[in-house]
């Protein structure tokens, strides 16, 4: 007892600096506490999952109503009989808004394009090719995403197995791929710096550019027409040689499917075109290495790297972690803005991505979920929708749909 | 008759798992073990193109001993210096108290711009998570070796050098395997944390979240186990080597 009573700090055992250091704390959370503002209830609220990922257990556990994702995760929702699909978002309103609207891209470091414009235009022209391909045999495509995606295992949802395959076969038809980047991609591109300066995403280099500005900014086609015209000409040109493997990041979807196709096909590219992508693991299902061949020759050596998400992919893309990256095009408008110095090449996919919501929701289409997410929100009980993040194209699209038909959107606070 | 006694409460659990998973019937929620078992009970198996579970749980093991190893092979030698001068620990004290409480996957970002995706980011991770646990036992077995051990082989005519490497290391062994054990098991928690970093494309973690996609909750409870196992496992063999070399530690206390 001794020692207590002649203890120097005023709480035995606490040294005055700690004193200190709890008194700023105690200061600082009052402050936030007393900050913290009320804000008037919206229609939606809205909930970022950071990619696709927790969808379908929020879903399954009635912690959201919906959710906007891309394929082929839009076609979880309705084989694990947790959600129906209401709508793909080339119907999205308002009418013919996002039609075609353009999706993935391919986009390229500036200064690979800089060192190395063979390589660039090279893979540029394996992807148009195995592009090509998936328009020419759909149900193959499928098949060789399920492979890429999911091995071609079955997925299991309590009593229900289904395969991957057929996942796959639904989710395809939904997706547009393309690579030409025409006149009408570029203009759906420059409409989406719009909406993303309207969500505060875009605060850099695009922040006050005329659309003739932004298309300066965004773009280099050089590449693809150099691409294309090596495809006529069924020539294509030996990259500089590059020392070390070159990164190229990729989304787990099937928009990136012309990356997948032209790994898996291979040996048709190869034989038929003389330009391929050949897997160092010719067994494995998700490949991480791969070599350029050209006439039969390696001349590069790509380290393919998955992300759940783009804004994943483009901060690899910042460090210089990868070169090249199938992409989701805002992560890649919102990277150039903030300097990261990377382009946009060509177009993968437009549309893909689709609307689900909870299997006993009233909702069937746009029109009748609207009026359930007005009847919930005159009830006090504003429906929740998930979007795998904030400024992603299927973010985007869902607020300025619900905006559109008269629902006011905000994003939920934890 | 501890044993038997231990295994009375998982089964309890796994009955409870069962009735829970069957009454709530919603496998997002609680998977049946039904669904469970067959995963476990084929380790060799494919899951969705990402390799079998033992194939994935090989791979996180080569993770977790490479970062441990580099955590081993600098949080020692650091560990003696710090415990043995009281220069150096006044010198290193500081920095180390305002690194330890940052979580090892709060790197994350930095360990990919500063090793690029792939292994040495992760093993950065690892090793943050082993470092610290091994760093502070060493530090802590070294100062508790008793000053008349010391003192006696000073008396004796011992180096410096002779003290270190045949009083210090020794007398300081147990305290610093106890580091090492508690070091493994924040590495392996670790590896798994380390694996959802973008560019994993292999490993028990890169798994459970891989499954966590499609909704697949029965891999992601199986990776689950197969963590916990491995984890196990490896406890088991850390206090198996202590209850066998540093028993003595109890003895003599």
């Amino acid at each position: 007892m001794e020692h207590f009573i002649t203890h120097p700090d005023p709480v035995p055992g606490m040294k005055g600096t700690h004193l200190i250091v709890l008194g700023i704390l105690a200061v600082l959370l009052v402050a936030a506490g007393c900050t913290t503002t009320q804000q008037a209830p919206a229609d939606v609220g809205i909930l970022y999952t950071k990619g696709t990922g927790p969808m379908p257990t929020l879903l399954a556990t009635k912690q959201i109503d919906g959710y906007i994702a891309w394929q082929p995760f839009v076609e979880v929702a309705p084989v694990a009989h947790i959600g129906k699909v209401i709508t793909y978002s080339g119907s999205l309103p308002p009418d013919d808004r996002w039609k075609n609207h353009p999706c993935c891209v391919l986009a390229a470091r500036t200064d690979i394009m800089a060192a190395n414009p063979e390589l660039v235009s090279d893979l540029g022209a394996a992807t148009i090719l195995a592009t090509q391909y998936v328009n020419d045999h759909p149900s193959e495509g499928a098949d060789l995403v399920a492979d890429w995606l999911a091995g071609r295992g079955n997925f299991t949802y309590g009593n229900v197995t289904v395969s991957s395959v057929e996942v796959l076969d639904r989710a395809f038809p939904t997706v547009k791929f393309v690579n030409e980047p025409s006149e009408q991609w570029m203009a759906g591109q420059v409409e989406f710096i719009y909406a993303l300066r309207e969500l505060g995403a875009i605060t850099g280099s695009l922040a006050n550019t005329t659309d003739d500005q932004s298309r300066a900014i965004l773009f280099d086609t050089g590449p693809y027409n150099a691409a294309m015209a090596m495809i006529g000409a069924k020539s294509f040109k030996v990259p500089n040689p590059v020392n070390a493997p070159v990164g190229v990041g990729y989304l787990l979807s099937d928009h990136d499917a012309s990356l997948f196709v032209a790994v898996k096909k291979w040996q048709y590219f190869n034989d038929t075109y003389g330009i391929a992508l050949r897997p160092r693991d010719l067994t494995a299902t998700r490949p991480d290495t791969v070599d350029l061949l050209i006439a039969g020759k390696k001349v590069a050596e790509l380290k393919l790297i998955p992300a759940d998400a783009g804004p994943q992919l483009m901060q690899l893309a910042a460090t210089g972690a990868i070169q090249f990256a199938y992409v989701g095009n805002p992560p890649t408008i919102a990277a150039i803005d903030k300097g990261t110095p990377v382009k946009i090449l060509m177009a993968l996919n437009d549309e893909g991505s689709g609307v689900v919501v909870i299997t006993d929701s009233p909702a069937t289409d746009w029109p009748s979920f609207v009026q359930w997410a007005k009847e919930r929100a005159a009830a006090g009980k504003p429906i929740r929708m998930a979007a795998p993040g904030k400024g992603s194209i299927q973010d985007v699209m869902l607020r300025y749909a619900l905006e559109e038909s008269g629902l006011s959107v905000r994003e939920v606070q934890a | 008759m501890k044993k038997p006694i231990g295994i009375i409460l998982p089964i309890l659990i796994l009955i409870a798992w069962e009735i829970a998973a069957q009454a709530i019937n919603n496998q997002f929620i609680l998977p049946k073990l039904e669904t469970v078992i067959p995963v476990l009970l084929h380790p060799t198996v494919d899951i969705l193109g990402t390799g079998s579970l033992l194939h994935n749980a090989l791979v996180s093991l080569e993770r977790v001993g490479a970062g441990f190893l580099v955590a081993l092979v600098i949080a020692i030698p650091l560990g003696v210096g710090m415990g043995w001068s009281r220069r150096l620990e006044a010198f290193a004290d500081t920095t180390v108290q305002l690194f330890r409480p940052i979580p090892p996957l709060a790197w994350g970002p930095l360990a990919i711009a500063w090793f690029s995706v792939g292994l040495s980011s992760m093993v950065f991770i690892i090793f943050l998570g082993a470092f610290f646990p091994i760093l502070l036992n060493t530090i802590d077995g070294v100062k508790s070796i008793k000053r008349t051990w010391v003192e006696v082989a000073q008396t004796l005519g011992a180096t410096e050098r002779q003290i270190l490497g045949k009083v210090v290391l020794p007398g300081a062994a147990p305290t610093i395997w106890t580091g090492l054990r508690v070091g493994f098991g924040i590495a392996w928690m670790c590896v798994i944390a380390a694996e959802w970093l973008p560019g994993t494309t292999s490993g028990l973690g890169y798994l459970t979240l891989y499954a966590y996609n499609f909704g697949q909750m029965q891999y992601i409870i199986a990776g689950m186990i197969s963590i916990g196992i491995i984890g196990i496992a490896f406890d088991i063999l850390f206090r198996w080597v202590e209850d066998r070399w540093f028993a003595w530690r109890g003895l003599e206390r």
